[in-house]
Formats: C-alpha cells, structure tokens, sequence
C-alpha cells in the first residue's frame, strides 16, 4: 500500500516536471519578443526555398544565387519594376556605335558600398574575369558573342562584338553574367569565398549585406552609395530566410514569421493559401516553360528506325499535339500556378504568338477526330506505340502526375499507346540524347528575349541534341538575333514560332506563373513580378 | 558474485577499482583501440568515396538541363570527373592526410569551414537530445521497476518500444502536426525566430550553440526562443533514445531493488520512494554511459532525418543538401568528421568501460 503511494507520488512528480518544463517553456515564448511588429521602419522578410551556390557571379548559374545578387551588384542595364526591357542603370548611355561595337558610357563618381570607386576597370574586369575563370557552374557561356573589352576612359566601356548588331546584348548585359564586381576585391582568375565577398563590402546594389549565413538567413540594409536604375528602396532593411523543406515556408508564411513567401510553394499550398484572409496571393507572368521533346532519330518512324519515315514521323507529333488538353493539366495538376502555353516564347515576351492554338486541336482544346485523321491520312498504325519518359526529382514533384495525365490524354482514344516511365536526374540527362524518344524538359530563361526560348532550341546543334535541322529556321533565329528595326525583329520571331509549330521539335505544355504570398500589410509585391523575372526586395514596404 | 554495502555505501555489482599490476595491459589494450580508429575511418571514406561516384557527378546534376551533351562532356572534363576513379581516389586521400578537405562543389565553401559552421548546431541537437533521454529514460525506467509486471510497467515498456521503434522523421512529423499545426504552441522548423539568429549569430566569438550563446550574453528573450525551438527536435530525436534508457533502467533498478542491502533498507523502514530515488538508481546508471557510445552512432544518424524535417541547420541538414547535388567534397568531409565523432566516443566510451568494469579483459 505503502509502496503503491509511493509510486503514484514519483510517477505524479515526474508527469508534473514535465508538464511545468513544458508550460514554462510556452509561456516564456509568449514573453518573447518574437519581432514582425509590423510598422513602417520593420524590416521586410522573404522566405524562399531556392539555394545560393555562390555570391560570385563567375560562379553560380541558378535562381537562387542570381536573386541574391540583384539585391547586392549593379548592372549596367537593368529592368524597371514592371517592365522586361533594359533600362540605364550604372550607364547614362548604352548603344551599338558600330555593328560589332557596343559602347555604354558609365555615370561619374560612382561607388562602391566600401567607398572604392567604381568606373570602367572594375566593368572591364568584371567581364574579362568571367570570360578567364570560365567556372563550370557559371554563366560566362552567356558572353559568346564578347571577342573583347576595351575601357578607353573611366567612365567609357566598348564591348567588341563577334557577330554584328546582336539585339540580345543589352538584355545580356541584365543577366546572370552582367553583375559588376570590385576589381579591388574579387580576384582576377579565381572565386571569391561569399565571406570574404561579404567582409570586403563589395555591393553596388541597392542593398549592402549586413549577416551572412549562407542558405540559412542573410540580412541587408539600403546601400546610401547606389545610384542606380532601381533608387532607393522602399525599406531600410530586409531579410532573406531560407527553407528547405516547402511545407516549412508555407506554414510560417502563414503565421506571419515571415512577410513574403516566393519560391517554391506547391500548387497545393498555394491554392490553400489562397484560401487565408490574412493572406495574398500574387501572380505574375512566369518565364519557365514546360515542354515535350521528340527524338528525330529515334521516334516513332523517327530517322534511324527500322520504319523510318518522316511523314509519318511528323504525323505523330501532329497528333500528340491535337490531343494534349494544356488546361486539363493546367487546372487538375497544378491549379492553375501554370498556364496552357501554345508556343514555344511565352506570353508577355516580345514577339510571342500563339501557333499551336491555330495549328492543333480547336480553340486551343483537344481534338481527337482531328488527331485521327492526321494519322489516318499518313497512313500510320493505331495505336501508335510512343515510349515517353519523365524525371521526378528535377522539375518538380508535381511532374509524375502531369504525365500520367499525358499519358491518359494520348491514349484516351485509342490513338497512342504509351509506355511511360521516370528516370532520376542525372541518368535521365545521360539518356535523354541517346534513349528517349519522347521526353520531358522545362527551361527558365537566361534573360527576358524571345531569342531565349528559340536559338537553344531550334538553331542547328542546339542544347537539346534531338536531331531536329531546319536550315530555314536556323538562318531565320541568325538573322533576327542582328536585326536593327524591331519591329523587323518581332514578325521574324512570330514567324519563327509558325514555323517551328509547323515541325514540331518540342510540344509545349505550360507556362509557369511567377507566384508570390504575402502577409495582407506588405505593399507592392505586384510591382516586382514581371516578365524580367527579377525579384526586387527594393519595392517591398510595410 | 555479488557484492553487498550497507545502506549509503553502495558499490556498482560491476565497478571495481583495476588492479595495478594490471597497468601495462590496460595501455596495450588503450593503444590498440585507439589504432582501430585509422582503419574504421579508412573505410568509411573509401566506400563514401566509391559510392558517390555511383550516383554520378555534380556537373550533370546542376547543368544537365541546359547543356549540350558535348558542353557536358568538356565541363566534366575541365572538373576531372572523368578521370580514372583511383587517381581521383589517391588523390583524395592525399589531400584528406595533409587536413585538406577541399571545397564544396556546389556551393563553393570550404569544408571545414561547413563543419565548424553546421557543427555546433548539431552537437546542439545531439546534447538536447541526450537531455530529453536521461529525462525521460532515468525516472520512466525507476517508475517501470517500481511496478514492475503491473499496468504502469505495461504502459511504459511498450512506450519504450515505441519510442526506438518509431522512425524519427516520423516522430518529428507526428510532434510537429500536434504541437505546431493544431495546437500551434511550438515552431516547426529552424533553430530561432530570424531575428533572434540574427542577434545570436552577430555576437562577439559566437559558440554556434544558441542556447548557450543566449546565456553567456544574457539575452532571456532570446534563451527562450531557442529553447521552444529546440523542443520538438530534441523530442523527436531523444524518444529514440530515451526508449533505450528506460528498458535499460528498468532493468537494472529491478536487479538492484532485489538486493539484499535495498531489503535491509526496507526493513528499516526507509521509505520506497527513498529507496527507489536514492539507493536503486545510481547502480541503474552505470551501464547508461557504456550504451551512450553505442546510442552516438544512432543518434548521428537519427541527426540527420531530424535535422532535415525540422530545417535544423546543423550537419545532417546539410549532409541531405549535399548527397541530393552530389556534391562529392561536402558528403566526404561531413561523412569523415562523422566516422571520427563515432570512432573517438566508441573508443572513449570502451575506455570508461575499461575503468568500471574488471570483466572487459584488456
């Protein structure tokens, strides 16, 4: 009896510590100061799931790296808020001043957050350093066309050119490859260690970086030295929070820990956000475009095949193309954070049209009478038998059910008989040029030009390696790329897309929208999402 | 044999002082263990090594989707992926013996700079852990002995079970549904509110443990915020253990209740609580710190599943990071620093057991 009690008191002041551990420990967080007060002078937080490989510009080619590097570098062009095209930034003049000879003159006085002087050597060095480090993961492959940099003065730069008049210069000089750095910090042939980036105080953007936990939190202030396109920003200090996990980012995005979330929430979450009162959601127009790909050679009827025939090849892609419903996919698979994309530039470029809308299917639905007959009339078998590969762990999770929906969309007439499957990444990219007849990619822009979405696609030896040669189409893509007049430029890139929608190398799907959530107090999310892709912290304010 | 103290002097059934004519073995016996350290290292970093290149390079991984398959082929080439595995491997391992770890490949850092980085913060997640299991292995396992074979015993064995039967990434998913999503008492994921990283992380010569840094610089708001955070990971990752403990506890209080000084105790009318708090639980303890060695592996590795689901930036999460862009460099070095932590507290730990126990034969 006796020891009965006692047990039951030990078993009560164990359940009691633990219950007082647990109380105080609640309690205490109420008392703590948990930030996020919400008035003018609080700082603007964004969360986001994409990673920074490096602050170098000579040594990151992704979305996350760039991102961070549009708060902190300047640009000698740059895009406004709510605008694509290239504007004056560091320059007070850019143009061409002979056809191979880009001239941009740079404003006087200006300088970097650590008071070193910014001028022409340091735009020299930036260029020429990214041409010599050439790093394997970085963007110099995008400087092709640069045979050479001369800085004739301090304030005067002259980019000399390979291939003449080249329009897609100016929008080069906005990319990832286009942020200037110090010369007097960043070594000449080799990376710069983000610490020693962040310790050297080497920003001209329109924020100074004030703590640096690399892919965990980095803290910036308005940088007073900048004077470029972008101003002053709206807030004195922001914070970018880093998430792995994008569950994490919708949850604290939700409750307020943060004030925006970008990047990358699912559908799911967004349409569930979108549900909270506290909440916006915004959309704007996304570069990223989703896309099948056929194999010329290796196809059904494709090129070196047992039956090879390019007519009936043809037919195939023509029927596949009749029969994908983009809305479908659109809507059930990724509730509408992408749209149907009927060409291969998306809407909101220069120049984009709507071929595939025209050409296939009615009123951009499918159309399997149509699809039939294009098989019928080439004399092809059904159901035609169309190997179809997909990979799951780079383009998303949503993409195993966007192609089970393919799948069931081809064959939902007894047209095509699929044999679906998936790959994991790095066999998939040894594959895909070999193995696959029909695969899936998705590309994001290097820089806001039609020509991004059409010279790696369509020029002869192209990126994607799928055989497809069209002398007319690659001597059209050589030729808008220096034409001077745009409005010459504009009805050759919508040519252009009638003529690849006509043979059909790709078959795109979608178009991502860019989609931002925001607490309902932050201001201006809108301004920054636009066809530039470029996301301004600058614009935000509480 | 047994060996019976009075009541307030007890002696562990399996501590004993070591003889000293025994001291030369016990040196041989410290030396050998001590060398065994080399080659468990040694092969972990070969096979680490071997199967990362199974699962292709990081060229691949990041550029694949953009690149011409000959631009693949020369960057490769410029890397040196392509290169015959065994230079790359003697190559390594040079570099591994002159205390050159390399640079991470995918986000361009040194190694060691990402081990003293994300190191404290897991060692901070390892002790919370460790603090979560004595506290609920210690007093669950004398509550189960005092019961022994009743209902309270019942409950507390299959929670034991439970807890190192549980996947962590499922514990943790399961903590951070109650306790963050519905209840919404606890955050869900990382190591402080933004702002108080920021202050923690801005301090004069940080440690990287938070909680400690919140202490030394007096910041209480701060304290408390790290110490909601650290909650739900140390739950999730200490249960693991704890379960371990308690059956372990258990099983040692009931041995020692039974003896003949506890019952003389009893018969002096000392009270069970008493002898339960005060005279079972210290021999209890003893074989807590030999199944510690054995408890850091598991732990290191339930790290790494915790980490990641609770966006716990400390090694593991990392390590997670890393493997997905196959990042070589990164994997190998946190992977190396890993294998040394287990190899040196397995052998510290063999040591202790060494000391205690006369019947390890050294």
């Amino acid at each position: 009896m006796t020891r009965t009690k006692n047990g039951l008191r030990l078993a009560a002041a164990v359940v009691g510590i633990s219950a007082l551990a647990l109380t105080g420990c609640t309690s205490a967080a109420e008392d703590s100061n948990s930030g996020g007060s919400g008035d003018s002078s609080a700082p603007i937080t964004l969360g986001t799931t994409d990673k920074v490989t490096s602050l170098d510009p000579a040594g990151s080619y992704d979305n996350g790296s760039f991102m961070v590097m549009n708060q902190i570098f300047p640009f000698l062009l740059n895009s406004e808020p709510g605008s694509p095209e290239p504007s004056m930034s560091l320059a007070e003049s850019a143009e061409f001043t002979a056809p191979t000879e880009y001239t941009v003159k740079l404003k006087s006085g200006l300088k970097w957050a650590n008071g070193h002087d910014l001028d022409s050597k340091d735009v020299k060095f930036t260029f020429d350093r990214q041409l010599k480090i050439a790093d394997p993961n970085g963007p110099s492959s995008l400087l092709g066309n640069v045979d050479s940099i001369e800085a004739p003065d301090a304030t005067t730069v002259v980019f000399k050119l390979k291939v003449a008049n080249d329009q897609t210069f100016p929008q080069v000089l906005t990319s990832p490859v286009g942020p200037i750095v110090d010369d007097e910090v960043f070594p000449a042939d080799k990376l710069l260690d983000d610490q020693k980036i962040v310790e050297g105080k080497a920003f001209g953007g329109q924020y100074v970086i004030d703590s640096y936990n690399k892919n965990n939190l980095i803290s910036f202030s308005a940088n007073d030295a900048y004077a470029g396109v972008l101003g002053k920003p709206a807030n004195s200090k922001a914070a970018i929070k880093y998430y792995a996990d994008a569950n994490n980012l919708k949850l604290e995005v939700q409750e307020g820990k943060i004030d925006v979330a970008w990047r990358s929430l699912t559908p799911t979450d967004i349409e569930d956000l979108g549900q909270d009162e506290n909440l916006t959601v915004h959309k704007g127009p996304g570069g990223e475009l989703r896309y099948i790909v056929f194999n010329f050679d290796t196809m059904p009827f494709g090129a070196k095949t047992a039956d090879a025939d390019e007519a009936k090849s043809l037919a195939v892609r023509q029927a596949a193309a009749h029969l994908v419903d983009r809305e479908a996919i659109a809507k059930n698979v990724y509730k509408d954070t992408y749209t149907p994309a009927y060409s291969f530039v998306p809407q909101g470029f220069t120049g984009a049209a709507e071929p595939l809308k025209d050409l296939y299917g009615t009123d951009g639905k499918p159309d399997a009478a149509k699809a039939k007959k294009v098989l019928e009339d080439a004399g092809v078998k059904t159901p035609v038998k169309l190997a179809l590969q997909y990979n799951p762990d780079h383009y998303g999770p949503n993409s195993g059910d966007e192609y089970a929906l393919v799948e069931k969309q081809l064959e939902a007439d007894g047209l095509f008989d699929v044999d679906l499957k998936s790959t994991e990444w790095v066999t998939y990219q040894k594959q895909r040029v070999t193995d696959y007849p029909a695969y899936q990619l998705g590309w994001f822009p290097d820089y806001s030009d039609a020509d991004n979405y059409l010279s790696p696609f369509f020029a002869k030896d192209n990126f994607l390696s799928n055989n497809y040669d069209n002398p007319e189409v690659d001597k059209l893509i050589a030729d808008q790329r220096g034409m001077t007049d745009a409005g010459e430029r504009t009805a050759a890139i919508e040519k252009l897309q009638t003529m690849v929608a006509e043979d059909l190398s790709t078959l795109p799907l979608l178009q991502g929208a860019q989609v931002a959530v925001s607490g309902k107090d932050v201001k201006d999310v809108d301004k920054t999402l636009d066809a530039s892709f470029k996301f301004r912290l600058g614009v935000l304010s509480k | 044999m047994t060996i019976t103290s009075p009541p307030g002097q007890e002696t562990s059934p399996i501590a004993a002082p070591r003889a000293k004519n025994q001291g030369g073995g016990f040196l041989r016996y410290l030396i050998t263990r001590f060398l065994l350290i080399i080659p468990t290292v040694f092969i972990l970093i070969t096979v680490v090594f071997f199967l990362m290149r199974v699962t292709g390079d990081p060229i691949t991984a990041a550029m694949g989707g953009r690149l011409t398959p000959d631009q693949l082929a020369a960057r490769i080439h410029e890397a040196g992926y392509d290169r015959p595995l065994l230079i790359q491997y003697f190559e390594y391992l040079g570099q591994v013996f002159t205390g050159d770890l390399g640079r991470t490949l995918s986000d361009n850092r040194a190694v060691t700079e990402v081990l003293s980085t994300y190191g404290a913060a897991t060692l901070e997640l390892a002790i919370n852990a460790v603090i979560v299991a004595l506290l609920v292995g210690i007093p669950l396992g004398l509550v189960a002995a005092k019961f022994r074979d009743r209902y309270p015993d019942a409950i507390l064995r299959i929670l034991a079970i439970l807890g190192y039967a549980t996947p962590v990434f499922f514990a943790g998913l399961v903590l951070k549904l109650i306790f963050g999503v519905w209840l919404g008492w606890l955050p869900i994921s990382g190591r402080a509110d933004w702002q108080t990283e920021l202050e923690l992380t801005g301090l004069q010569n940080p440690s990287g443990i938070y909680w400690l840094d919140a202490l030394r610089s007096g910041n209480m708001p701060a304290f408390w915020n790290v110490t909601e955070h650290a909650l739900l990971p140390a739950l999730a990752l200490g249960l693991l253990t704890g379960g371990v403990f308690l059956r372990l506890v258990r099983t040692n209080a009931i041995g020692t209740l039974g003896r003949e000084y506890v019952e003389a105790g009893r018969s002096r009318g000392v009270s069970e609580f008493r002898l339960t708090t005060k005279h079972a639980y210290r021999p209890a303890l003893i074989p807590i710190i030999t199944v510690m060695g054995l408890q850091i592996a598991m732990l290191l590795g339930g790290a790494v599943l915790t980490e990641t689901t609770f966006e716990w930036s400390g090694l593991g999460f990392k390590l997670a990071e890393y493997l997905t862009a196959r990042d070589f460099v990164a994997v190998q070095g946190i992977v190396v620093l890993l294998a040394i932590i287990v190899a040196v507290t397995n052998f510290i730990v063999d040591v202790l057991a060494a000391l205690i126990d006369p019947r390890v034969r050294y």
